[in-house]
């Protein structure tokens, strides 16, 4: 670990507020809070993966259970749960897409009894079945006939910066490639949890969840209730990882629409194994490359086909695709650019948003790919990306600009220095010229195969484009309380990032009093103002500057008698522009940058793969808090570890595979070394205290490096994730 | 009297008596049977209505001796970490254990319960098989004395009677010229279930190859091991077991084409065929083409 | 056969509510409100329910209740009222081992397993006395390097 920098006050590591109580065991997550006369509800699911309902004989229901269907969804209600479109239904009225697709809601007081019927009633559906689409193939070939529109797409976008055709036609040579990535699973330690319950007549939830605005919102639609009627509390939330930031309105609706039966509390808590089989996973991506070269030998033209696999319904792939296609370049400045990206739909539960929402399959195949452009031309890796890194001024794929200075050449200096990356590199090439050792099975011998591999990456904060400034329009307000204290009110949440210290320490440092003087304790959604979900490494970049901003109008009037409050509205930064209609423009405010070595070796008798380091270099903008920072990174880190070499989920006929914990593997504490980490200060103009987004980006760039480590030990071309030890061992055994 | 539904005997001879008389589900750990047999939050496991035996804490289960002959004998219901911190566990063994699971479930599951469950994945019963383990079995008519091999018969089977409690199990301890070779490929790193369980003991002394044990675990449908090939091993000297290996060309000698004749993996949710037998493959080839040639060429260290 | 079950629970001899087959996670959180005790698979994976019986850390929801007859059951609600419990209480804040905190009380209760038996565990005895407890945010490493600071406390090993 490392400091090139001096800190400013605002990083120095202060205690979080939440860890005490958290690590007493103290804090109440949804399932510790006692809510008396408290009933239970289940989800009565599909148990096939693509059909149509043809019977449905529900056995009668003991007095005091209810089932609860589409039949209740009330006059003005809409049988949907409102995200980006309207297509994913609260309850299946006939039609099955995915394995796990609610078709009702059992409600009552036992829950022996209420597992027992749920197994009743689904027994009891009759079903015409359909064959599935459940690859990206599958989709664009609509097997089985359409599942959404007439071709399967749920949007088909093209960026077209220069004049790729002309560059292409007249290209010297051309290369290709193609990369894929499969499901991920969130695997936040606390399921899905909610109770719905009616306080003072309202319909009120409180639930673990990223985004209580987004339930709000989804729970008013189903029932055709105006926002302000419904309430959403957000109880401590034990991880989310984008898995709590739209599936909470999946599950929070059903029970609305059962509040209109009966008042409750109804507690809905999944079962692990349920968690596991029906939330959202990652986007599994196909990309497609194809470079031109011109006479010298340089890239005149780049095409790429991005196509992510969206599930059976669309959620919001599209922008989880937009953001897949903006990071198709990766940190790399091309002239002539062609990117177009589809998600299409297929019978699998529906993907959606993961930490880094699309940029990690983006920036796997980007990464991927230079390497085997530098293999074919015949140059160095390193000195190939050097060649074509983005600087400022530089103009992005989008055509928008890149505003600040990019500090990557000094990360990257920092980064093959720690781990001597140079040296390594070269050894591990000659050891494998010797020993002839590559490829062979462990007939040669035991002994592991080293490799060292690189990745460099960036990662737009906040939401793509102009989605802050027209669809989110943040707003915060600070309350000057009674008794002096500053109340900070924000609908962005704890859910383990660290925000409930961060927003109080940029309030402090402004207001100038200890960090541990700012309330922030209400997550209350009639109480605050909606500053958006929490999310898309927003909170701090965009959330925390605009507290930072109010407390500036608060800034000397703490003694002021009474309480008021001062607010303050996002606005974007006049030097931004975007065009949603031709994606061209800023596609972001501002990046986090990220320079990430892995150094692994290889057992040549079972193709386990043994981490032997992890370096890392970000540059954030600034960091609020030191520890905190780290954190992301270290987490950021092993959570992508897992993506890339650990964490495998298939569904060949459609249910998935893996829905235990014992076999959708997650890493543990002896999977991995520590990781190091620098961090490079280049404070943001409209970021707090000069921050920029890190929650993402610390996930973005461990799968190319791994990969790319791998790839030099076994002598064999990586072209997806995970690279688990059946595919190394598939690789070798590929003549 | 009603069936009671959870027995709790005082003494084995009881533990017996109710096993017969109620056909209880002996449980020790319960790592296996609650994981099985799982239950939603606030309902009970559904244990189809069999009376649960509890044997975790009976005395004649749960000690560990010598029997002077130089076998260890461990009772079916010791937990993992009491065998762990026994002196006298025979290594690979203890390297089974250690890769077993994590301390939580090292401080629950049994040796007794690994035997039961007769998965093809238990780690520790693979270790058993290396070792030729003998296990002691008592019943209403008495008590018998059976090879590891022969009490289970397929995935989930044995042939512990409907009267009968796994006592103890009994494993040589190590003595001069002993060695083991385990390897466990897994999920992961720990708390993993075994894609591959490979384990293999024996004797070198002098320059000749005793006792050998070889048993891969998850790659059939009961672990795999021959006594036949170990006994054509057995007693080798360096020139013998060459010869022996050159009775075919394949790759890793006569041995390793014999026990890669033996597997029949298959692909599941945890990995495929082809990586199990190829990986079976390089540590069939890892033991007979390097470590016991080393070792009954005295280089070893 | 006697009807009564008793324990010892947090210090205090009790006597087991209900069926001897219920999970002890469901007894320990609905019966005692001991809801340190979280969980999070319900399949003996992840350690969120972790406790200590007879002073061993054990997963509380794949075991049945009547299995700690005559035994000792403590949970982080005495834990962290001891000394050694203030100190991992302390190295976990500390070190920025907590985020969302969910897998923090299991992962505090098998430190404490370990300590019992191992006052000095260096970076691998740490490592792999918390390999059943899984974290999904931190990554570990301050989890380890924040026991690794602890101070040995004399205590009651037993
Ligand atoms: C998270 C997790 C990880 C695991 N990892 C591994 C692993 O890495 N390797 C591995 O091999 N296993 C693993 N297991 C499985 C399990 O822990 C072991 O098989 C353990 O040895 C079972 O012992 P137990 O005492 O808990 O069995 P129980 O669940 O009590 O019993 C299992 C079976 O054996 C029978 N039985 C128990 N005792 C006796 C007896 N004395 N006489 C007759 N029958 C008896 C029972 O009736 C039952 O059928 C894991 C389990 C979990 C939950
Ligand atoms: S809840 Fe018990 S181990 Fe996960
Ligand atoms: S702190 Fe969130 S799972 Fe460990």
């Amino acid at each position: 670990m490392s400091h090139p920098v001096e800190q400013h006050p605002v990083t120095k590591t202060v205690e979080r507020v939440d860890a005490r109580e958290k690590a007493r065991g103290e804090t109440r997550y949804l399932a510790d809070i006692p809510f008396p006369g408290r009933l239970f509800a289940r989800v009565v699911r599909a148990r096939i993966v693509r059909g149509e309902v043809v019977a449905r004989n529900t056995p009668s229901l003991p007095e005091g259970y209810i089932l609860v269907t589409a039949d209740d969804i009330p006059a003005g209600g809409k049988n949907c749960v409102r995200m980006i479109e309207d297509d994913w239904p609260v309850f299946s009225e006939g039609t099955v897409r995915y394995y796990g697709e609610p078709l009702a809601l059992l409600v009552g007081p036992d829950r022996a009894t209420l597992a027992h019927l749920t197994e009743q009633c689904e027994r009891a559906v009759e079903f015409r079945q359909q064959e599935a689409a459940l690859t990206i193939e599958d989709a664009l070939l609509c097997r089985g006939g359409a599942i959404h529109g007439t071709d399967n797409v749920y949007c088909d976008y093209q960026v077209v910066k220069g004049d790729p055709d002309g560059a292409m036609a007249g290209a010297a040579r051309t290369i290709e490639g193609e990369y894929r990535t499969g499901f991920q699973e969130h695997v936040y330690i606390e399921p899905q949890s909610l109770v719905g319950t009616r306080e003072e007549g309202r319909v009120t939830i409180y639930i673990s969840t990223q985004c209580p605005f987004y339930v709000r919102k989804a729970v008013a639609t189903a029932l055709g209730l105006p926002q302000e009627e419904v309430v959403i509390i957000q109880t401590p939330t034990g991880g989310g990882f984008g898995g709590k930031e739209h599936y909470p309105d999946v599950l929070a609706t059903t029970v609305a629409v059962a509040l209109t039966r009966i008042d409750g509390p109804i507690e809905l808590i999944l079962d692990r194994m349920e968690d596991l089989e029906v939330t959202s996973k990652r986007h599994p991506s196909r990309v497609r490359y194809k470079a031109g070269l011109d006479e010298a030998g340089r890239i005149s033209a780049f095409d790429v086909d991005i196509a992510f696999d969206g599930g059976a319904y669309e959620s919001s792939s599209r922008v989880v695709l937009q953001r897949g296609m903006f990071s198709s370049n990766s940190v790399y400045e091309f002239p002539h650019v062609r990117v177009r990206g589809r998600a299409v739909a297929t019978n699998s539960a529906p993907s959606d948003a993961f930490r880094g929402f699309g940029a990690p399959q983006g920036l796997f195949a980007a990464e991927m790919f230079l390497s085997r452009l530098a293999r074919e031309i015949g140059v160095d890796d390193l000195d190939l990306r050097k060649d074509y890194l983005l600087q400022q001024g530089s103009t992005t794929m989008t055509g928008g600009r890149i505003h600040e200075e990019v500090k990557l050449p000094e990360m990257l200096e920092h980064v093959l220095r720690v781990s001597d990356y140079r040296r390594k590199r070269e050894a591990y090439a000659a050891a494998a010229r010797d020993n002839g050792a590559n490829g062979t099975d462990g007939a040669a011998s035991a002994k592991p195969l080293g490799g060292i591999g690189l990745a460099l990456f960036k990662h737009g904060s906040a939401f793509t484009g102009s989605g802050e400034q027209e669809i989110i329009k943040a707003r915060v307000r600070i309350r000057k309380r009674a008794d002096g204290r500053p109340e900070l009110l924000v609908s962005n949440v704890e859910i383990g990032q660290g925000v409930l210290t961060t927003f109080c320490k940029i309030v402090a440092q402004v207001l100038e009093i200890p960090y541990t003087d700012v309330v922030y304790d209400d997550h209350n959604t009639s109480h605050v103002p909606d500053s958006g979900p929490t999310c898309a490494s927003r909170s701090v970049a965009v959330v925390g500057y605009l507290l930072q901003e109010a407390a500036k109008k608060l800034k000397g009037r703490l003694h002021e008698p009474g309480e008021f409050e001062v607010e303050q509205v996002y606005k974007h930064p006049e030097h931004l522009r975007w065009d949603a209609g031709t994606l061209s423009g800023d596609a972001y405010p501002s990046y986090s940058w990220g320079v990430n070595c892995i150094e692994v070796a290889v057992d040549p008798l079972t193709w386990e793969v043994d981490v032997r380091g992890v370096w890392t270099a970000y540059e954030l903008g600034r960091a609020i808090d030191e520890e905190i920072v780290r954190g992301q990174i270290i987490g950021g880190a092993i959570q992508a570890l897992g993506y890339a070499g650990l964490e495998k989920m298939e569904n060949p006929e459609g249910r998935f595979l893996q829905r235990t914990m014992a076999d959708y593997c997650i890493p543990t504490s002896l999977d991995y070394p520590g990781v190091d980490y620098a961090l490079f200060d280049n404070p943001y103009p409209w970021g707090p205290f000069g921050a920029k987004g890190g929650g993402e980006v610390v996930f973005d760039g461990i799968g190319p490096a791994y990969a790319a480590a791998v790839q030099q030990a076994i002598g064999r071309e990586v072209t997806r994730l995970p690279v688990t030890p059946e595919y190394i061992s598939e690789l070798v055994h590929e003549k | 009297m009603s069936t009671p539904a959870w027995i709790r005997p005082a003494t084995l001879k009881e533990a017996l008596t109710m096993r017969r008389d109620y056909n209880a589900r002996p449980l020790a750990g319960a790592t296996d049977i609650y994981v099985r047999h799982r239950a939603a939050t606030g309902t009970l496991p559904p244990l189809e209505d069999r009376p649960v035996l509890y044997v975790g804490h009976l005395p004649e289960l749960t000690s560990i001796s010598e029997d002077g002959k130089g076998w260890l004998r461990i009772g079916a219901a010791t937990v993992y970490t009491d065998i762990l911190e026994h002196p006298d566990t025979p290594l690979l063994l203890r390297r089974a254990i250690e890769e077993l699971a994590a301390p939580a479930l090292r401080n629950a599951g049994t040796l007794g319960g690994n035997i039961g469950n007769a998965s093809p994945a238990a780690d520790a019963v693979c270790a058993l098989y290396a070792l030729h383990a003998e296990v002691d079995l008592a019943g209403h008519a008495g008590e018998r004395r059976v090879p590891i091999a022969q009490l289970i018969t397929g995935p989930g089977k044995t042939t512990v009677g409907a009267d009968e409690l796994i006592t103890a199990v009994s494993v040589p301890m190590d003595r001069p010229g002993s060695f083991h070779y385990y390897r466990k490929a897994g999920t992961r790193r720990a708390n993993a279930l075994s894609k591959i369980a490979f384990c293999a003991g024996g004797t070198v002394l002098e320059g000749r190859l005793t006792g050998l044990g070889v048993a891969v675990g998850a790659v059939g449908p009961t672990i795999v091991h021959s006594r036949d090939l170990e006994v054509r091993a057995e007693g080798s000297d360096l020139a013998r077991y060459r010869k022996l290996q050159q009775e075919e060309s394949a790759p890793g000698g006569f041995l390793t084409a014999r026990y890669m004749a033996l597997i029949s993996p298959i692909s599941d949710q945890r990995s495929t065929d082809a990586y199990r037998r190829r990986v079976t493959e390089n540590l069939l080839r890892d033991l007979f083409e390097r470590t016991i040639p080393t070792l009954l060429s005295g280089k070893a260290g | 056969m006697k009807n009564e079950i008793r324990f010892s629970l947090n210090g205090k001899e009790e006597t087991l509510p209900g069926d001897p087959r219920r999970r002890l996670i469901d007894v320990l959180r609905e019966d005692f409100g001991l809801t340190s005790i979280k969980e999070g698979c319900g399949e003996g994976e992840c350690g969120a329910c972790s406790i200590l019986v007879d002073g061993r850390v054990i997963d509380s929801c794949i075991l049945p209740a009547g299995a700690v007859e005559d035994r000792t059951v403590e949970t982080l609600e005495s834990i962290r009222e001891t000394e050694r419990g203030e100190k991992i209480v302390q190295a976990l804040t500390r070190g920025g081992g907590v985020q969302c905190g969910f897998c923090i009380p299991g992962m505090a209760v098998s430190i404490e397993s370990l300590l019992r038996t191992n006052p000095r565990p260096d970076e691998h005895a740490i490592r792999e006395g918390i390999s059943g407890n899984l974290c999904r945010c931190t990554g570990y490493q301050q989890i380890v390097e924040g026991v690794a600071a602890i101070e040995h406390v004399e205590g009651d090993n037993s």
